[in-house]
């Protein structure tokens, strides 16, 4: 891993997970302070990179832009941004409002709170997040934008409802498979007769989320997106939250419901008849594809390439629940020291006893090294224990590794370039089986 | 030329008189009362859209360079867009090479830190790495808006660093926030190509400043044919075929070339531009340099623009006899293949939106094919266009508007709601709007589609009926889903919100 430059960063920058994460909400419309260029940017990233989900309500190039040039540069840009929300106001029908700063902006220091303060003062619901490009990726971008939702927006001082939760975690198109990820989780909170605030889904609607402050739990389904914003909710709204492995596959989804279901105070016979049930439907689908995956030998060697949420969480499930051999978990994000802990540990102990190893490489091309490293090749002539059967589990970047081993491949994580995605998710149960379909749908393909 | 002397590309604004924002009409802009309040005087937009910025275009031409990296110096999410090129990058290496291969780009990620104590150390150890790496033969070192507003000097790392390394360092700005004109960014590879790989000391010493590159011969029969990724290789073969049947060879420059051979063009005894918004500016300096002459008059999309383009070729070389056998018979040929589809389209409405020159050529197109056009948006205007507008305004019965707009869809919205034309042509993410709206649409660009020549023209047909057959998608698409602009704006004038510019509706 380099750490003077990162090789085809499979994510953007912070104020582009912020205008994902915008567009998303109901009635959602983005304000950029920045050069006209950052809009188009974002919406070239998702077109390659999220499953073919471009833009929505209000996204791409439909995104208001003060599109600021080199005069507001010299002359400083908040009269042409003050303009510019007054004029998105007559003309764009929204929700929520949110203005989102770029490196051009910050550097040469808009004072944009005090001018969204002013518009909110005066009944505009509208919020601001100071998202410059050099301060991160897409992921701290949503992060700061669900801060500014909670700080500003939500209404304060609400009653507490004991069945409210909120949930969040996954990353608006920079998790292609966000929305069915999101809905299944809800689906199975739900079961567990909580009420479900998800912020992002055609089921939530913008009053529920200025009502959000109500929830007595947040859930925070990843080990290191959306944190910032759950420490904010819990400061102001008195919200605790609890963070958990996004749950990919029964076992993770098992043990995920017994946490959420003690913590949110469920009674724990509701939750194991819950978890009965699904289980019951997840193994009727199982059971007749089991003499095929035992006929075509459909145990596979893995190789893991993905996002702080996902290569956790995929490497999991194909060790304790397919009974795969993911030999190698590659984490390509930036991450914190303590973040990098959590994500080890949680491949530690596997129920199936199989040890991952988890590095972290920002850098795809960088791979095939470690893969090397951790599988030299044995023996000689016609004994040779080589890495495989194999499998790549990764984004579309991750194909030229798979061509180089020959195994097949599926992309999940960002950037996903060559699939199609809906409301697809691999998150509870019923993730988990369309994740055995792709997978072993790759490996018959040819058949 | 001197403009490849100084250290960047000049904007367009300042080298053409480029401008963005102006509400028209075709007739308007053909008498030139467009140019005259237009070039002096751009408008401006009190309320704008986000669009694209110079780096999306120079990057879709540096990243299908062979045996190149294309080293970003910006934050992080600056080239995020070449997910979607690589996909270009694919499968142009795939119809060249018979394999998909990605892309090379990297991201010096500039941080908090580097703001504060400048990127240039972080840029030096990052070439010398990359060269260490991947040991290609060129390393494209582009600046985003970051270093352009703290003040890093990627000229000067370059010329640092460059003796340490082995890859030839190629120097290109593209500070999104200097210019509003994106077609600037042809300039700007085109400064960083002229500047490094065919500089002008590196011809014969002896030379009168007009030879080819230092030891190469004039091939008087080779032509360069200048394509900035705006055409796939599927267009290319169609010109490659034409220009073939007047006995030219043809060099394509400069996508998809290896940066080694790019040298070549420097030969060649012609370079046909197919689109003057792309290649005025290295045109130029392959005339002035090296005496290559150069054609930038037609672009070849349609029948009438496709001929005019072949004469304009064809005298150059004495063959103007040739060259009237070959159209008539091609013409000939394509007429009578496109009688099948054009009772679908007679008297259809269509509005047409794309950078200048194509959203021009290919109205005339639909217009040789059975529609009317009703509408045209242009990204820009410059006075290249002016003889393209002229031939609208000919060719048209009645007056259209034309819009002069970076994108903007508030104002497409508004247009289309007034005119509800029958179809629509736009750019890649510029399709949406009339898509909500119920309107069937089609792109006007694709590498993977046939657009030039005859063959552009048959296909471009084939696929238009092929959706008119069926545009049910967008109209369920339009009965469901809604644009977000108030029911107020659609009463509004749609050039309520330009200013400052003399022709402001």
């Amino acid at each position: 891993m380099s750490d003077i430059y990162i090789e085809r960063p499979r994510y953007t920058c912070a104020q582009g997970g912020a205008a994902a994460t915008v567009t998303a909400l109901p009635g959602g419309i983005p304000i950029l302070h920045s050069p006209s260029g950052c809009a188009g940017n974002f919406a070239w990233t998702q077109n390659g990179g999220s499953g073919l989900q471009v833009g929505g309500y209000c996204g791409t190039l439909a995104i208001p832009s003060s599109s600021i040039q080199e005069r507001d540069v010299v002359f400083g840009g908040d009269g042409r941004l003050r303009e510019q929300i007054e004029n998105t106001l007559k003309i764009m029908d929204g929700s929520i409002y949110a203005v989102l700063t770029s490196c051009v902006t910050e550097v040469i220091g808009d004072d944009i709170k005090s001018i969204v303060a002013n518009f909110r003062a005066e009944g505009v619901p509208i919020i601001g997040a100071e998202t410059g490009g050099f301060k991160g990726n897409s992921y701290l971008g949503y992060d700061l934008v669900l801060q500014s939702l909670f700080r500003d927006f939500l209404d304060r001082g609400v009653v507490k409802n004991k069945k409210r939760v909120n949930l969040w975690g996954v990353i608006p198109n920079y998790d292609p498979f966000w929305r069915g990820n999101l809905e299944e989780v809800r689906r199975l909170l739900e079961a567990l007769g909580l009420e479900v605030n998800t912020f992002f889904l055609s089921d939530d609607t913008i009053e529920g989320i200025r009502q959000s402050g109500s929830a007595s739990l947040n859930i925070v389904i990843s080990h290191a997106y959306g944190l910032g914003a759950a420490g904010v909710f819990e400061e102001i709204h008195g919200t605790p939250y609890v963070s958990l492995p996004l749950p990919v596959g029964a076992s993770a989804t098992e043990s995920f419901l017994r946490v959420v279901g003690k913590t949110a105070k469920v009674s724990s016979k509701l939750t194991e008849s819950v978890i009965s049930a699904e289980k019951k439907r997840y193994y009727r689908y199982l059971e007749p594809l089991t003499d095929c995956f035992n006929d075509l030998d459909l145990q596979r060697y893995a190789v893991v390439v993905g996002d702080a949420n996902y290569v956790v969480s995929l490497a999991k499930t194909l060790a304790d629940d397919l009974g795969w051999l993911p030999e190698l978990a590659v984490c390509t994000d930036p991450l914190s020291d303590d973040i990098q802990v959590r994500l080890a540990g949680q491949l530690q102990n596997l129920e199936s006893g199989y040890a991952t190893k988890l590095i972290f490489e920002t850098d795809g091309s960088q791979v095939i090294h470690h893969l090397s490293e951790k599988w030299p090749s044995t023996g000689s002539g016609r004994y040779r224990n080589t890495f495989g059967p194999a499998f790549i589990v990764g984004s579309s970047l991750d194909r030229e590794l798979a061509l180089e081993i020959g195994a097949p491949h599926l992309s999940v994580s960002f950037p996903v370039a060559n699939r199609a995605v809906l409301d697809r998710g691999y998150t509870g149960f019923r993730g988990g089986l369309r994740l055995i379909e792709d997978l072993l749908g790759a490996i018959v393909a040819g058949r | 030329m001197s403009y490849i002397d100084l250290k960047t590309a000049p904007k367009r604004e300042d080298r053409l008189n480029a401008c963005i924002a102006h509400g028209g009409s075709i007739c308007e802009m053909a008498a030139g009362k467009g140019k005259k309040s237009c070039l002096q005087n751009d408008g401006d937009r009190s309320f704008t859209q986000g669009n694209i910025c110079l780096l999306l275009p120079a990057l879709a031409m540096l990243n299908t360079l062979p045996d190149n990296v294309v080293l970003q110096h910006s934050a992080v999410g600056c080239g995020s867009c070449t997910h979607s090129q690589n996909a270009n990058v694919r499968f142009g290496s795939n119809a060249r090479h018979g394999k998909p291969k990605d892309g090379i780009w990297l991201s010096t990620a500039m941080n908090e830190t580097d703001v504060i104590t400048g990127g240039e150390d972080k840029l030096e150890q990052a070439i010398i790495e990359a060269d260490r790496r991947y040991q290609p033969f060129s390393i494209t070192v582009v600046s985003g808006c970051v270093p352009g507003i703290i003040g890093d000097d990627i000229d000067s790392v370059v010329q640092r660093v460059q003796p340490e390394v082995n890859a030839r360092l190629l120097p290109v700005h593209c500070e999104g926030f200097k210019t509003k004109i994106w077609a600037t960014a042809y300039d700007a590879v085109y400064h960083g190509i002229g500047r490094t790989l065919l500089r002008e000391g590196e011809q014969s010493p002896d030379a009168d400043g007009l030879s080819p590159y230092r030891g190469l011969e004039r091939l008087p029969y080779t032509v360069n044919l200048m394509n900035v990724s705006s055409m796939g290789k599927i267009d290319e073969l169609e010109l490659e075929r034409l220009l073939n049947s007047l006995r030219l060879e043809v060099n394509v420059f400069p996508v998809f070339s290896h940066p080694e051979s790019m040298v070549k063009a420097t030969q060649a005894a012609l370079s046909i531009s197919t689109c003057p918004t792309h290649d005025d500016y290295f045109l130029s300096y392959l005339e002035e340099r090296f005496g290559v002459p150069a054609l930038i008059h037609h672009m070849p999309i349609g029948i009438e623009n496709t001929g005019l383009w072949l004469r304009d070729v064809a005298a150059r070389f004495g063959r103007e006899q040739d060259v009237e056998r070959i159209i008539e018979h091609e013409e000939k040929e394509l007429k009578a293949a496109l009688a099948e589809f054009r009772p679908l389209f007679e008297g259809k409405k269509v509005f047409i939106s794309a950078g200048e020159f194509r959203a021009l050529a290919t109205a005339r197109l639909l217009e040789e094919i059975g529609f009317t056009v009703v509408g045209i948006r242009s990204f820009h205007h410059d006075h290249f266009a002016e003889v393209e507008y002229e031939k609208l305004a000919k060719s048209s019965t009645e007056d259209y508007v034309v819009d002069i707009a970076n994108v903007q869809p508030f104002e497409e919205a508004n247009l289309l709601r007034r005119l509800k034309p029958d179809l629509f042509l736009g750019h890649a993410n510029g399709n949406g709007t009339a898509s909500k709206l119920g309107i069937p649409t089609h792109a006007i660009y694709h590498t993977a589609l046939a657009y030039i020549g005859y063959k552009g023209v048959y296909e471009i047909a084939r696929r238009l009926h092929r959706q008119l057959k069926n545009p049910i998608y967008n109209r369920k698409l339009a009965d469901n889903v809604r644009l977000p602009y108030r029911g107020e704006w659609y009463e509004t004038s749609p050039f309520t919100y330009i200013t400052k510019g003399d022709a402001a509706a």
